[in-house]
């Protein structure tokens, strides 16, 4: 199966204000970087030529994982969505 | 938006619908609040729903008010290894017999019911509404403050039903600031769409029999496993990994994933099949030595905010743990407005409630079983070993057989090792 469908198959809806904000000093001085293989949505991305970490808030299945992985608390925000924003499973 | 209630439950997940359901049928004024747009929207697991005590308790009829799925009465294990595995299957006529010994079911459907179930009692359920702050009033718990709806809701006492997270616990200081990686376990998940007559046919069913199956050697050495199960015409194909072992492993979830359904075996089971939904979801998988303070003045912490999963058997059991202390932390409330007493002394009865029911008592008892599960050689080298040894037993080449004990010894020795094969069994013997 072609990777990219298992994320369109996910429905979301997308608050503007992200519930997860990182502050991207702390990954660029990151030995470990765990959160980037461990995110099941691929929200997080390191750039090796740049030395630069991109996080995308809107695909995260809010399943909490970097939350645990970061070992450095790079987060200036980590929190659920606003009410009503967010993932939407309809079965699962 | 500013609402008095007797009691505020957080999370309108298994453990809070069932706490608000208790406090409702005894007449408490108590709101259910939710982030999600309606209660299950936010929530997946493996899975099955196994037995419920509590809840068949208040509801005599539960197995046919609760929307289920299908019943299991098949259950295997797989070891796998590369494009070879080994499977074991028990079928019981026992399992075919109710009390039913568990039940696929969907999640947004079946916490959704047992939501309204709590609303039909007389609970009040405020959706689309996540909790972020606790209101203190002199120094005591007096509401919470919402994003979404934005507003207060004031009450007395609080249970932090907010799952696996719980920053409700963490803000009441309840809970440590970090989690160990070590402790916890993500699960991924694809829902196949199926039709109904090619599942029964696949796998045997007739019925509403189901089929679960759990596989061990899915994960490319990372420490986890597989699952499998069938609903009436859909298939759940799972992962789990440890989050210590999968951070440093290089590998994502994902990828994992698409390997363990593109394995020739997986692939023929789910062969027809089209993906209807991925999901993710973290599991506490720490048990006994995980679990934060349970009570503070003015609050209760139940279901996976107090780590109340047991992950050491080869089944998942979250919700039936979840349930059954949401309804003793809604018992506890009502003797507290009872009493008057909102303090930690007057909310005690929920620790000790809980101290004489199965799940502290199944915890306790688990304690030593996560230790193993943290060998590696569980999730690499047994697959491996028992994948090669029943090869070598089918293997017909022309030459002379090895006798069956020898071939077992060969294996071992050449995956695993002999010492660490008899350190593995005893160690496994201790956790029984
Ligand atoms: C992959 C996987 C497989 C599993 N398999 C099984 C299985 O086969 N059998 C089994 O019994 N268990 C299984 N479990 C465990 C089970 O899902 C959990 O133990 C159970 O859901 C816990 O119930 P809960 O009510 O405590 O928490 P949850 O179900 O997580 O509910 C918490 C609720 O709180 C809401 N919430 C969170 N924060 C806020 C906030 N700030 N404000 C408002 N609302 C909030 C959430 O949206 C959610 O609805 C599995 C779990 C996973 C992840
Ligand atoms: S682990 Fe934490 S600090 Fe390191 S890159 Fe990821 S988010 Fe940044
Ligand atoms: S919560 Fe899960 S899905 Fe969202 S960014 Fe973190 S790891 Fe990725």
């Amino acid at each position: 199966m072609n990777i990219d469908e298992i994320f369109d198959n996910t429905s979301f809806t997308i608050d503007r204000e992200a519930h997860i904000v990182l502050n991207y000093e702390i990954c660029t001085g990151c030995d470990n970087r765990g959160c980037v293989n461990s995110c099941p949505a691929r929200c997080y991305t390191w750039s090796q030529e740049e030395q630069k970490m991109t996080f995308v808030h809107d695909g995260c299945l809010e399943c909490g994982t970097c939350y645990v992985v970061c070992h450095k608390n790079a987060f200036t925000r980590w929190r659920y969505p606003r009410g009503g924003f967010g993932v939407a499973y309809r079965m699962t | 938006m500013s609402k008095n209630y007797q009691a505020i439950v957080i999370g309108a997940g298994p453990a809070g619908s069932s706490a608000a359901l208790t406090m409702a049928r005894a007449g408490l004024d108590v709101a259910l609040v939710e982030r999600g747009s309606f209660p299950g929207e936010k929530n997946m697991f493996g899975g099955l729903l196994h037995r419920m005590p509590s809840l068949e308790k208040i509801f005599p009829d539960f197995w046919e008010r609760a929307p289920l799925e299908r019943h299991i009465i098949k259950k295997g294990v797989t070891f796998m290894t590369g494009d070879s595995s080994f499977s074991t299957t028990i079928e019981a006529g026992s399992f075919d017999k109710p009390p039913y010994n568990g039940y696929t079911v969907f999640r947004p459907r079946f916490d959704r019911w047992l939501a309204e179930e709590a609303v039909a009692a007389g609970a009040t359920l405020i959706t689309s509404s996540t909790v972020d702050q606790i209101v203190l009033k002199n120094g005591k718990i007096a509401g919470v403050t919402i994003l979404g709806r934005s507003g207060q809701l004031n009450a007395p006492v609080l249970v932090a039903a907010d799952g696996v997270l719980s920053f409700t616990a963490l803000k009441a200081g309840l809970r440590k600031p970090t989690f160990d990686p070590a402790q916890m376990a993500v699960g991924v998940k694809a829902l196949i769409d199926m039709p109904r007559e090619m599942i029964d046919e696949r796998f045997g069913l007739v019925r509403d029999q189901g089929f679960a199956n759990e596989f061990v050697g899915c994960t490319e050495g990372v420490r986890g496993g597989g699952c499998f199960y069938t609903n009436y015409d859909s298939l759940s194909l799972g992962l789990v990994f440890h989050l210590a072992s999968l951070r440093t492993s290089g590998k994502t979830p994902y990828d994992l994933l698409n390997a363990f359904m593109e394995q020739p075996q997986v692939a023929k089971m789910i062969s027809g099949g089209r993906l209807l939904e991925y999901s993710a979801h973290l599991i506490p998988e720490g048990g006994y030595d995980m679990i934060p303070e349970l009570v503070g003045d003015g609050i209760i912490v139940a279901g996976d905010a107090a780590a109340f999963c047991n992950a050491t058997g080869l089944n998942l059991e979250g919700i039936n743990l979840a349930s059954h202390s949401g309804v003793v932390a809604g018992e506890a409330v009502i003797a507290a407005h009872r009493a008057g007493d909102f303090s930690k002394q007057g909310l005690t009865a929920y620790k000790k409630l809980l101290d004489e029911s199965f799940v502290i008592k199944d915890l306790k008892q688990a304690r030593n079983a996560p230790h193993m599960l943290h060998n590696n050689r569980i999730y690499h080298e047994y697959p491996e070993m028992m994948c090669n040894f029943m090869e070598n037993i089918y293997k017909i080449e022309g030459i002379p057989k090895q006798n069956v004990t020898k071939l077992f010894l060969k294996s071992a020795r050449e995956k695993v090792g002999l010492g660490n094969l008899l350190a593995d069994g005893f160690s496994a013997w201790r956790s029984l």
